[in-house]
């Protein structure tokens, strides 16, 4: 279609100004001297978490979209700083409540490899149980949020019905529905015994039967396929030139997974299959994590089943009951920087530990969450797409912003 | 005149007899009488009692709870429960409407504010207009023999109402929604228009009465199934229910057309889709599921007719209420795709049938 441009005075509006748009000021005015419209998503909008995407559409296709995002940053890393090694257990949980053993687990084996602390193999087996359970449960998180994206509430209900099934189990194993801060250096708090671990056994099949209704109402659904497939397209060389992790990276076609990269924990004593699709579009990302729970499912169901005997936290730490603190305020980590790769629900987490060697908290802890890791890959898959695929794509990466403002 | 006006009221009253004693009693009485002979005069009862006003505010009473219900137990969920426990919270939408009636009206700076307060309220009058020419048996507001097109023609101007609220609302997201109801309006109109004049060629004319008559074996479902499948989703489409949810969007476009109303006249706008879905389903009931043709009890003698066009359409509307927990939302361009070459090719087929149809009978 031809276009006409006509020198028309053009004034953007004033609140535009007031905003603090994190864009220069021409821009507003180069879009609207053009036949574009600026789009403000967010961060007060149903379909825009916390945070706000300046969408600037030119009908009702995308041009661009230039996130801003920060909202919900609560510092953290130099929180971290003032606190007791031990003291921090709790709050690296708290980016992703959803996702926490796994946050728990790459900041814990930070400090045990800078101490040189060996797990015991019952522990190891308790922390792939425990991890695997927040990735099951991050992932019908983010598919019950796809859902009300996409407008369908009941695929919204049915997630969360299941997810309680997954918070019993956590209960049950770690007393808290999340956020347990149950891994500790050394190994876990508490061991699990056998009639608990039969029941999460139990569980696993309940969570399949019900993800069968589940998939017949949503995930099989003609308007829910109609929606994600050939939307939001990554190729395989532009997810991974956009740095994206994790599902949506593996959803590209790129068989790229930590557990199996640097295995770390049970993950070596399991079969399991690494979860890919070719498509790169949002139906394969959502069909990954999909199929990645049923994985999950069987990775917890075997490290049930080869449970191996033995203590549940580590010679080097002896008995915590009663001196948890006694045996944990003083952690002294020797000078050096530590730095672990864990596989989160969304993707790789980089923690990062830099001690100075005499102080008991932190001299610098960094957090690379895969939330902040992919949001390039998010941006740039939105451009060409039309304006309500904007939270079709948003679901189908499951961006979750308090993970990526940390 | 009054005298004379009484005398109107008196010549054209329904005969209900089970409650025939009371109206009797209530005839002596020197003023009631009067009231009495209006609300019976059979016009005032078709437009004011049922299937008008008074059927209209319990249909909404009900389907939304209803709605809410059913959804809820499809998800797992109990649904509202907490207003009027012994009935299972059958009266939360009075109590929703109450919460609205109460709150504080915004009405926002960059608002056209005349438009932005007088455009919800007049979008009542292409709703309640066409419940006029809407007749149930012998009760019937006013007789025409073109109620189908009239009706047609009164559905039509909804949406121009809801385009005006979304541009007398000035904002962003009531733009956009506009835009979308501006299309999807074009995109389900004409099969819409098509599928009832198929109808109107088989049954020989746009007379309700004609309609009825000649689904007394055979209901016009039967006669004509494409033109009843295209009814269907076009309905769907212009009540903005799921799949097809566009112009109101609520994670997108944050209710779009809507997005600034708050207070009562939010719960004014809320209600429009429901109300327009009323109105359609009249219209359908009486153009493919045999209208007010049911089982005669002797005891309720006229209000038999109204009666089975009310219970029909509220079953009729029960069973749409599914969809809502079924489907996700379309995206306009699938939508607009769609109906411009399947539903349009359908209702088409539906007109040759109609015409053959007709033509045969």
């Amino acid at each position: 279609m031809k276009e006409f441009h006509i020198e028309v005075p053009v004034e953007p509006p004033k609140e535009l100004e007031s905003l603090f748009l994190p864009i220069p000021k021409d821009y507003v005015e180069d879009v609207y001297r053009k036949d574009e419209f600026l789009v403000l998503v967010g961060p007060q909008h149903p379909g825009s978490g916390h945070m706000r995407l300046i969408v600037r559409v030119k009908g009702d296709i995308i041009q661009e979209v230039i996130p801003d995002p920060g909202y919900v940053h609560r510092c953290v890393e130099k929180i971290a700083e003032n606190r007791l090694y031990i003291q921090n257990i709790p709050l690296v949980e708290r980016p992703s409540i959803m996702d926490s053993a796994n946050f728990n687990l790459g900041y814990v084996r930070a400090i045990e490899a800078a101490m040189g602390i060996e797990v015991p193999e019952r522990a190891k087996f308790i922390r792939t149980i425990l991890a695997e359970l927040c990735r099951i449960g991050t992932h019908l998180y983010d598919a019950a949020i796809l859902a009300v994206f996409l407008g369908h509430t009941t695929g919204f209900m049915y997630p969360f019905g299941i997810r309680e099934l997954i918070c019993e189990a956590l209960v049950r194993m770690t007393g808290a529905r999340f956020t347990s801060s149950f891994i500790i250096p050394g190994g876990v708090r508490r061991d699990v015994d056998e009639k608990t671990l039969r029941w999460v056994y139990d569980a696993t099949f309940a969570i399949e039967k019900r993800l069968k209704s589940f998939e017949r109402i949503f995930i099989k659904n003609p308007t829910v396929i109609a929606r994600l497939r050939d939307v939001g397209v990554l190729s395989k060389e532009e997810a991974i030139n956009f740095g994206v992790v994790g599902p949506f990276l593996r959803a590209s076609g790129v068989e790229y997974d930590v557990r199996i990269v640097e295995p770390y924990e049970a993950y070596e004593e399991v079969t399991w299959d690494i979860v890919t699709a070719d498509e790169g579009d949002g139906y394969a990302r959502f069909l990954v994590r999909v199929n990645e729970v049923s994985q999950s499912l069987s990775i917890i169901r075997q490290c049930i089943t080869s449970m191996p005997e033995g203590s549940h936290i580590s010679e080097q730490i002896g008995d915590i009951r009663g001196s948890f603190f006694d045996k944990f305020a003083d952690l002294v980590l020797p000078a050096g920087e530590y730095t672990t790769l864990t596989e989160a629900a969304r993707g790789t987490l980089v923690f990062t530990i830099v001690s100075d060697g005499e102080s008991n908290v932190p001299y610098r802890m960094r957090i690379v969450t895969p939330g902040w890791l992919y949001l390039r890959g998010f941006m740039e898959s939105l451009k060409g797409e039309r304006l309500a695929d904007l939270q079709a794509i948003y679901g189908s990466f499951g961006y979750f912003p308090p993970e990526a403002d940390r | 005149m009054i005298s004379s006006l009484f005398e109107i009221f008196k010549s054209n009253m329904m005969q209900i007899p089970i409650i025939q004693p009371i109206v009797d009693y209530l005839m002596q009485i020197p003023v009631v009488n009067f009231i009495v002979a209006l609300i019976l005069w059979r016009p005032f009862f078709a437009v004011v009692i049922m299937p008008g006003l008074a059927a209209l505010l319990l249909y909404l009473l009900y389907i939304v709870w209803f709605e809410r219900k059913l959804t809820a137990r499809v998800q797992w969920r109990v649904g509202p429960l907490e207003v009027a426990r012994p009935i299972r919270g059958a009266i939360q939408a009075l109590a929703d409407g109450i919460r609205y009636f109460f709150q504080e009206a915004i009405v926002h700076r960059e608002a056209h504010r005349p438009y932005f307060v007088q455009l919800p309220i007049l979008a009542f009058i292409p709703i309640l207009l066409p419940i006029a020419f809407i007749p149930a048996g012998e009760v019937v507001g006013i007789k025409s023999p073109y109620a189908v097109q009239l009706v047609v023609a009164f559905l039509a101007l909804i949406p121009i109402t809801i385009i005006a609220i979304g541009w007398a609302s000035n904002s962003r997201f009531a733009f956009i929604g506009s835009i979308r109801e501006a299309l999807i309006y074009i995109s389900y109109e004409i099969p819409f228009i098509i599928a009832v004049i198929s109808m109107i060629y088989l049954y020989g004319g746009g007379d309700p009465y004609l309609a009825v008559e000649k689904q007394s074996i055979v209901p016009g479902a039967i006669m004509n199934p494409i033109a009843f499948l295209v009814f269907l989703i076009t309905m769907l489409m212009a009540t903005s229910r799921l799949p097809f949810e566009i112009p109101e969007a609520d994670q997108e476009i944050a209710f779009g057309p809507f997005v600034e109303y708050s207070g009562m006249l939010f719960g004014l706008v809320m209600t429009l889709a429901y109300e327009k879905l009323y109105i359609m389903t009249l219209l359908f009931v009486i153009l493919f599921l045999g209208g007010w043709n049911g089982i005669y009890i002797e005891a309720l003698g006229d209000l038999n007719a109204p009666l089975w066009l009310f219970i029909k359409t509220v079953i009729v509307i029960s069973i749409l209420a599914i969809v809502r927990s079924m489907y996700a939302r379309y995206r306009i361009d699938q939508t607009l795709r769609y109906s411009f070459s399947w539903l349009i090719g359908l209702s088409i087929v539906a007109l040759v049938f109609g015409i053959i149809v007709g033509w045969v009978a």
